[in-house]
């Protein structure tokens, strides 16, 4: 199976190898004595060769090196090419698609026979084949079936946006009564727009890549790093089938490589303290994807030693002050958050003692940012799960949303905790207030009671410890919670350095959506608290 | 080449054809705060946000022109996308010397200033948002 996977990518490299190839002997035939373009076709066969090697096709690695011999020479200028040599290159380059059609072998009497022609002039000296005369030339052949196309993501994106915006039409269309239209009218505009979902649904499809090909960016960096903590560990993956938006896959890169990197270092244990503990030498590491409804929950699993409850507990007396009656009241769960805190997350010893490395809030950040959110379980020798449930898209989103004077502002849903009418003293309840409306200069003439948008504080953040309280930011009409189509924020409206994103609405109106995390960096800062 | 050309604060302003996406009309432009005074706002067009600016005030510090004048110039090139609010609009013209950056365009002689996208956007870009 992994052999076949393998031979899938090989075989797609070598053709886009294998076109580029013929696109630069073109060149290089008007061009022969270029010695870039020489470098540029000895660059391909050589990565075809590596390919093949790592897939043992002797035969053709032999026959690219051989080719690649001539290269060399032709590159540095040690000989100078004829039509005749290039004619050679272009037989070779035939012959390399008949190797990568037959997965590195070649069968057919015709093109054994071609081999050994081209394999013999390549073993000569190129001198001794300047004055031969050109071999007539094969039937030539129409290119293989074209059944697939290289897309730029950011035209898919374009194309989702604006099949989507064509689908926001249907909030716009009037209420029409039977006067005013006809019954097969109807009919057509609903079969207009059950196509145009349709049509988004397979425009969708398009970004969609398997869990498993996500798996296998890190393969080879858990290898590394196996070899470099001196651990022997096997990376397995449950639902690889399972297909995700590469949107989403692609921003989940970093904190995926610091959870398996603190699960190579500090969770995994070495071989021997592995036996010593009566678990085999090799250590386990597995990437679980499963689907639930509209969300997507990826577990990070290894079966090391756990995270170290008594280095948490020791940095709750010490740091925080907490007392053991208050720490008892902590669930296992709450207790193992607290690895994500970012204090606790760059006190390196400590996190070092649990069993994590540094980075814990960093990624909690990350999933958050997302839309997400990440759960802890460990167990003493055991081993640690990390549960991370994310929305399957991530261009759409749920925000509430609010005026505040002439701007239209949203909050994606994940972070709000509660909305309540603005009363005179919100710091009763331990909420500090961000006075929004002073950091974005909104104009304080239409100023009335409105309302509080309390914002969640990070699920690992919710304890009882003595800082406690969240944000809370003024809104002087709620608009109401609703799906916005979020589009990254745009080079110039990034300066403003308060903007997460731009939020479409059903409707078509535009909203902004805020950065929580500077708006809470501005109130801790004192700039725009209350 | 052909050239759009605008007039904003008194100045003829011309733009390669090429770079003009489309001419709209009767847009809502979103307000978005801490942005410079030309900046007038976002609009969502045929799939793309465009940052909407009023070139008379970024010419020229004067009121804003949106009020008068509906259109907005929509531009699309490599690297970005941008709305411009002109005074009024000129029409296209055909230019044959293109090698200067102004150009008559013309019987009363006047002179247009050639602008690409990117200038107006290094312009815009030099500009301070925030806080």
């Amino acid at each position: 199976m992994e052999l076949e996977k393998y031979q899938k990518i090989f075989i797609q490299e070598s053709n886009k190898y294998l076109d580029e190839l013929d696109a630069a002997l073109i060149k290089v035939e008007k061009n022969l004595e270029n010695r870039q373009l020489w470098g540029e076709i000895h660059g391909k066969i050589h990565s075809m060769k590596g390919m093949a090697r790592a897939l043992s096709m002797d035969e053709l690695s032999t026959f690219c090196h051989a080719m690649e011999e001539w290269c060399k020479l032709f590159q540095e200028g040690a000989k100078t090419p004829n039509e005749r040599i290039v004619q050679l290159f272009f037989d070779g380059t035939d012959l390399l698609k008949r190797f990568v059609a037959g997965k590195g072998e070649i069968s057919l009497p015709e093109d054994l026979k071609r081999l050994k022609r081209i394999a013999d002039d390549l073993a000569k000296n190129p001198d001794e084949l300047f004055s031969q005369p050109e071999p007539a030339l094969g039937p030539s052949f129409a290119p293989a079936k074209i059944d697939r196309i290289r897309v730029d993501c950011s035209l898919i994106e374009a194309l989702l946006a604006r099949s989507q915006e064509i689908m926001l039409l249907e909030k716009t269309l009037p209420p029409l009564t039977q006067d005013q239209i006809s019954a097969g009218l109807r009919a057509w505009v609903n079969n207009f727009i059950s196509m145009l979902k349709g049509l988004y649904f397979q425009l969708a499809q398009l970004r969609l890549m398997p869990v498993q090909d996500f798996a296998d960016l890190f393969g080879k960096t858990i290898r590394d790093l196996a070899k470099t903590y001196n651990r022997d560990i096997k990376f397995e993956i449950v639902g690889g089938g399972i297909e995700v938006d590469i949107g989403l896959m692609d921003r989940l890169r970093e904190p995926f490589m610091h959870l398996l990197r603190n699960a190579v270092a500090h969770g995994i244990e070495p071989p021997d303290e592995r036996e010593d503990a009566g678990k085999s030498r090799e250590g386990k590491i597995t990437l679980e994807a499963e689907r639930c409804g509209d969300q997507l929950v990826l577990k990070v699993s290894d079966d090391g030693r756990g995270i170290d409850l008594n280095s948490i507990r020791a940095y709750l007396k010490d740091e925080m002050g907490m007392s053991h009656e208050d720490m008892g009241e902590l669930s296992s769960e709450e207790l193992l958050s607290i690895i994500c805190r970012t204090d606790f997350s760059s006190a390196n010893e400590t996190t070092q003692l649990a069993g994590r490395g540094i980075g814990m809030n960093v990624i909690a950040r990350a999933i958050e940012y997302l839309g997400g959110a990440m759960k802890v379980h460990s167990e003493p020798l055991k081993g640690t799960q990390f549960i991370i449930n994310l929305p399957l898209s991530l261009s759409i989103i749920y925000a509430v949303l609010f005026r505040l004077g002439k701007y239209i502002l949203a909050i994606p849903t994940s972070h709000v905790e509660a909305i309540e009418r603005e009363v005179s003293d919100s710091s009763d309840n331990g909420t500090r207030l961000c006075d929004l409306r002073s950091l974005l200069r909104v104009d304080a003439d239409a100023v009335g009671k409105g309302n509080i948008i309390r914002l969640r504080q990070p699920a690992t953040l919710d304890l009882p410890l003595p800082e406690k309280g969240g944000i809370g930011i003024g809104a002087d009409v709620i608009i109401g919670n609703m799906p916005l189509m979020a589009i990254p924020l745009g080079e110039l409206l990034a300066k403003t350095g308060l903007f997460a994103g731009e939020g479409i609405m059903e409707n078509g109106e535009i909203a902004l959506i805020l950065d929580l995390e500077k708006i809470q960096a501005a109130v801790e800062h004192g700039s725009s608290g209350i | 080449m052909d050239i759009f050309i605008f007039e904003a604060a008194k100045n003829f302003i011309g733009i390669e054809a090429k770079y003009i996406y489309h001419i709209a009309d009767n847009v809502k432009v979103v307000s978005v705060p801490l942005t410079p005074t030309c900046y007038e706002g976002l609009i969502y067009y045929r799939g793309d946000l465009f940052d909407v600016i009023d070139m008379g005030r970024l010419m020229e510090d004067k009121t804003s022109s949106f009020h008068g004048n509906p259109y907005i110039i929509l531009l699309k090139w490599d690297a970005g996308k941008l709305g411009l609010i002109p005074d009024r609009i000129v029409g296209m013209k055909w230019i044959e010397d293109d090698s200067g950056d102004r150009a008559v365009f013309n019987r009363r002689g006047d002179a247009v200033a050639l602008m690409t996208p990117h200038e107006i956007w290094k312009m815009l870009a030099g500009l301070s948002y925030g806080t």
